[in-house]
This record gives C-alpha cells, sequence and structure tokens, in this order.
C-alpha cells in the first residue's frame, strides 16, 4: 500500500487551517446547549406546570432524531420561514444573507441543549434531598440554594458524562459540511480533492480529531479530581 | 429555495421513505452483530492482559472512540481496497453496503469493547474466586458465573448503543448509501419540498426511536429478571428462571460465534 507520509504532513498542516471553525462550532454548540440544557433540567426536575411536559417532549424529540435531521430541518425551515417573512413584508433582503456557520450553531445548540440537560438533570438527582432541605431550613432562597449547593455537587456528579458529552459534540461538529461550512473534515476532502490522495487527508484529519479527543478526555480527568477533592476521607 | 411549504408533502413523503426503512435496520442490526464480535475480540485481551494484543485493542478502542464516524467512514472507504488491494484480493466490485457495515461495525465494537470491559471488571471478585473454589475451570467461571452477571450491568449500555447506531447510520449517505436519510435528501431535491422531506425523516426516525426503545426495555426487562430479588412467588417459578438464564448465557455464546 502506497502511503505518501509528506502529503499527509502537508494535509495536517492545511487541516490545522480549519481547525478554529471546527472549534468554534463545537464551543458555540455546547455552551449555548449548556445554558438552554440547564434551563430545561430546572423546569424538568422543579416540574414547572405545563413547561415541563413541554421540555419532556422537547428532549424526547431531538434524542429521538439524528443530529442530522435537526441540521437538515433547520437550514430548510428557517430559510423558508424568513423568505416568506421578508417577502410578506418586502424588507428586500432574503435567508441568503445569514451565514451558513449560523444554521450550524443554532442546529448543533439544539441537539447539545436535549443531550445536555438529561446530564445535569440526572445529576441533579444525584444531590442527596437533605443537602437541599438543610439549605432552605439555613434560610437561603431557592436561588441561593440552586446556585450554592445543589449545581456544585451536580455538575461534580456529572463531570465524566459532560466531558463525554464535549467529545460527541466535536466529533457532531464534523456534520457542518451539510451547510457548505468549511471545518477539518469537508477540508480534507477539498485538500484531497487536487491529487486524489483522499486516505492520506482523511488520516491526517483522524489523527487530529484523536489528538483533541485524548486531550479532552486528559482534561476531563483533571477536572474531576479537582472537583472530587473535598471528598476525599479524614478529618483535614 | 424551495417552493411554499405544504402539509400534505409530509404525508405522501413518509411512505416513499418507509421502503428505505429496511435498509437503515439492516444497516443497524449488521454493525450491531458485527460490532458485538469484534468487541468481544478487542475486549478479551484486555481481560486476561494478553501482552501485545491488550495494546492493540486499547489503540483500537481509543482510535475509534476518538474520531468522528463520518470521518472513520471515508477512511475505511478509501483505505481498506487500498490495504486490501497489496495482499492481491480485488474489492473494486464488492458493494459500498459492506463498507458501512464494517466502519459501524468497527465503530460499536469499540464502545462495546469498554463496556463489556467495564461490565466484567464490575462483577464482584469473590464470585469469580467461588466459582474457581468449586473447582470450574476458567472458561466455566467465564460462562456461568462472570458472563451472566456482566451482562445484567451490560445490557442498558448496549441498548443506548442500539439507539445511538439508529442515529447515527444516517451518515451512511455521504458514501452514497440510499437509506433513509438520503432518500429524503433526494426526494428533496426532486421537489423542491425540502422542509417536508426532513419533517417527514425526523417523524419515521422518532416513531423508529420510540418502537426501538419500548423493545430494548422490554427485552431488558425479560432478560433481567433473575436480577430481581426473589419474591415469594418467584421462588415456585423456577422453571422459567433457568430458561431465562440459559437465555442470557445463549446470547454471550451467540456472540462469540
Amino acid at each position: 500500500m502506497s502511503l505518501d507520509p509528506s502529503f499527509m504532513w502537508e494535509a495536517l498542516l492545511k487541516l490545522l487551517e480549519a481547525l478554529p471553525t471546527t472549534l468554534a462550532i463545537t464551543a458555540v454548540s455546547v455552551g449555548c446547549g449548556f445554558l438552554a440544557g440547564a434551563a430545561i433540567a430546572l423546569v424538568r426536575v422543579h416540574r414547572v406546570p405545563v413547561l415541563h411536559r413541554i421540555a419532556s417532549v422537547w428532549v424526547t424529540v431531538i434524542r429521538g432524531t439524528p443530529m442530522l435531521v435537526h441540521l437538515l430541518v433547520i437550514y430548510a425551515g428557517l430559510t423558508l420561514i424568513v423568505d416568506t417573512l421578508t417577502g410578506y413584508f418586502g424588507l428586500g433582503w432574503n435567508s441568503a444573507r445569514i451565514p451558513m456557520i449560523g444554521f450550524a450553531y443554532l442546529s448543533f445548540s439544539i441537539t447539545a441543549s436535549a443531550y445536555c440537560s438529561e446530564i445535569i438533570r440526572s445529576g441533579m438527582l444525584a444531590v442527596d434531598r437533605g443537602q437541599r432541605e438543610a439549605a432552605l431550613s439555613l434560610g437561603m432562597t431557592t436561588m441561593q440554594t440552586l446556585r450554592r449547593i445543589i449545581f456544585p455537587q451536580a455538575l461534580a456528579a456529572s463531570v465524566p458524562n459532560l466531558t463525554n458529552f464535549v467529545i460527541g459534540m466535536l466529533h457532531g461538529s464534523t456534520l457542518a459540511f451539510v451547510v457548505s461550512v468549511v471545518d477539518i473534515n469537508a477540508k480534507a476532502e477539498i485538500v484531497a480533492s487536487t491529487n486524489w490522495k483522499f486516505f492520506e487527508a482523511y488520516l491526517a484529519a483522524a489523527i487530529l480529531f484523536w489528538a483533541m479527543t485524548i486531550l479532552l478526555e486528559r482534561a476531563g480527568g483533571a477536572v474531576e479530581r479537582r472537583i472530587n477533592r473535598y471528598r476525599k476521607g479524614g478529618v483535614v | 429555495m424551495g417552493l411554499p411549504f405544504d402539509i400534505s408533502y409530509v404525508f405522501s413523503f413518509i411512505p416513499k421513505l418507509a421502503e428505505t426503512l429496511l435498509l437503515t435496520l439492516g444497516i443497524v442490526a449488521g454493525s450491531l452483530l458485527s460490532g458485538l464480535l469484534f468487541g468481544l475480540i478487542a475486549a478479551l485481551p484486555r481481560l486476561y492482559r494478553v501482552p501485545v494484543l491488550e495494546q492493540i485493542s486499547m489503540a483500537y478502542a481509543s482510535f475509534f472512540r476518538g474520531t468522528p464516524i463520518l470521518i472513520q467512514l471515508f477512511l475505511i472507504y478509501y483505505g481498506l481496497p487500498e490495504l486490501i488491494k497489496a495482499m492481491h484480493i480485488d474489492v473494486t466490485r464488492t458493494p459500498v453496503l459492506v463498507f458501512v457495515i464494517l466502519t459501524y461495525g468497527l465503530h460499536t465494537g469499540a464502545f462495546v469493547s469498554e463496556s463489556i470491559r467495564a461490565a466484567i471488571m464490575a462483577v464482584d471478585r469473590g464470585q469469580v474466586e467461588a466459582a474457581y473454589s468449586l473447582g470450574m475451570t476458567g472458561p466455566q467461571a467465564f460462562r456461568r458465573i462472570a458472563a451472566p452477571q456482566a451482562l445484567a450491568i451490560a445490557v442498558p449500555v448496549l441498548a443506548n448503543l442500539t439507539l445511538g447506531l439508529l442515529k447515527e447510520t444516517s451518515l451512511a449517505f455521504t458514501l452514497g448509501v440510499m437509506e433513509m436519510s438520503g432518500k429524503a435528501q433526494s426526494l428533496a431535491r426532486v421537489t423542491l419540498h425540502f422542509l417536508e422531506a426532513y419533517l417527514a425523516l425526523a417523524l419515521i426516525y422518532l416513531a423508529v426511536a420510540f418502537i426501538l426503545e419500548k423493545l430494548l426495555l422490554a427485552a431488558e426487562h425479560r432478560l433481567l429478571r433473575h436480577e430481581r430479588p426473589e419474591s415469594a412467588a418467584g421462588r415456585f417459578r423456577l422453571l422459567r428462571g433457568i430458561t431465562l438464564r440459559k437465555l442470557a448465557s445463549g446470547m454471550q455464546g451467540g456472540a462469540s460465534s
């Protein structure tokens, strides 16, 4: 088998140009997904009337359909809605003005919100009931209890799951090619299209993703150790 | 881009997409079976700490868990024929579906190997020691004691993997396999009713995922019934317990054969 190592190195350098795009998509989807997920988890844990039913349907629907479908539906649906509205009001611009990466941001944040809400919810349910009762009996308000007592413990319990979630979103960001965003995966195809060395290009992309995943795993492990320090036994 | 939204297209697309559902489910089933096989093969050297093979297995699991499935699809599709050509076997006529199932199988196998390992490590060491002290051989202790208990731990994880696989197979279209999401995209392009096609696709995935989840949950309950604390009524249904145990060990055996 003829593997061209010099082209692989060349491809790797070119792929690095697309690294910021991949990282941006991952960061935005994880960030927005985390905030939305926390809100969804809160609504579900506290059984807010009406809203908690909507939240649970949302989570079921998003988790029951592939990430690709979210992207396709958002892309087709949003352009249709925007074009219909701007056409109706005669605003003189259309969906073509929305940057393509915007669709990826929105759609992946939606995907992330459902998965993240389940992680946070299970973390919150893992916090001992007595912790909440103790905080309330000390006179803390509900917000104080959440911020000072529940969330820190819930997050500590869900660090391994959150690490996997971030890695999942990093890998999922490769789907952005569907809306013609040039991330690492799409760049690999572009790099290879000049000389048809697809294998080398994708191998370089795989190595890049593998390295990022290992880094994330290490970081997750470090955070887990740091955050669980208070759990050690003994008196001091 | 597309034509105005018309809900009636969603309903007319559903039966058209449902025709390709069998292919999607076929990919899921094929990948799951090959994934169980790869996973078991990869888990054994790590459980029994076979030198060299253990490191290879760790690298395999790390690579297939550490890279996106999309890139793995392209890697196998472009790389494997070259690799095999070096061994003088021509695979240019092999259907692309084989590559797709192989990739998803390898991908799933990496996760399966980790969950099998974790499940077997979670079985109390004393259980296996007790089996040895009763005079069981290594394979006997594995098959009769460790494997059934590990299965109880691994089954929910495997069920989740299956559901994940259903959604991940939506990427097979990138290699030109006309499964459900590929079909939806071509329907959308032909009729220019993009949103309707994708909504129909979402509805089918949702329905299949929902049914699959219920089936897996039922299978889980049935498979793990003997794991529950024995109740007074349960004691008289010993016969059923034995068949269940046979089923559990049979599944483990089936995966290794």
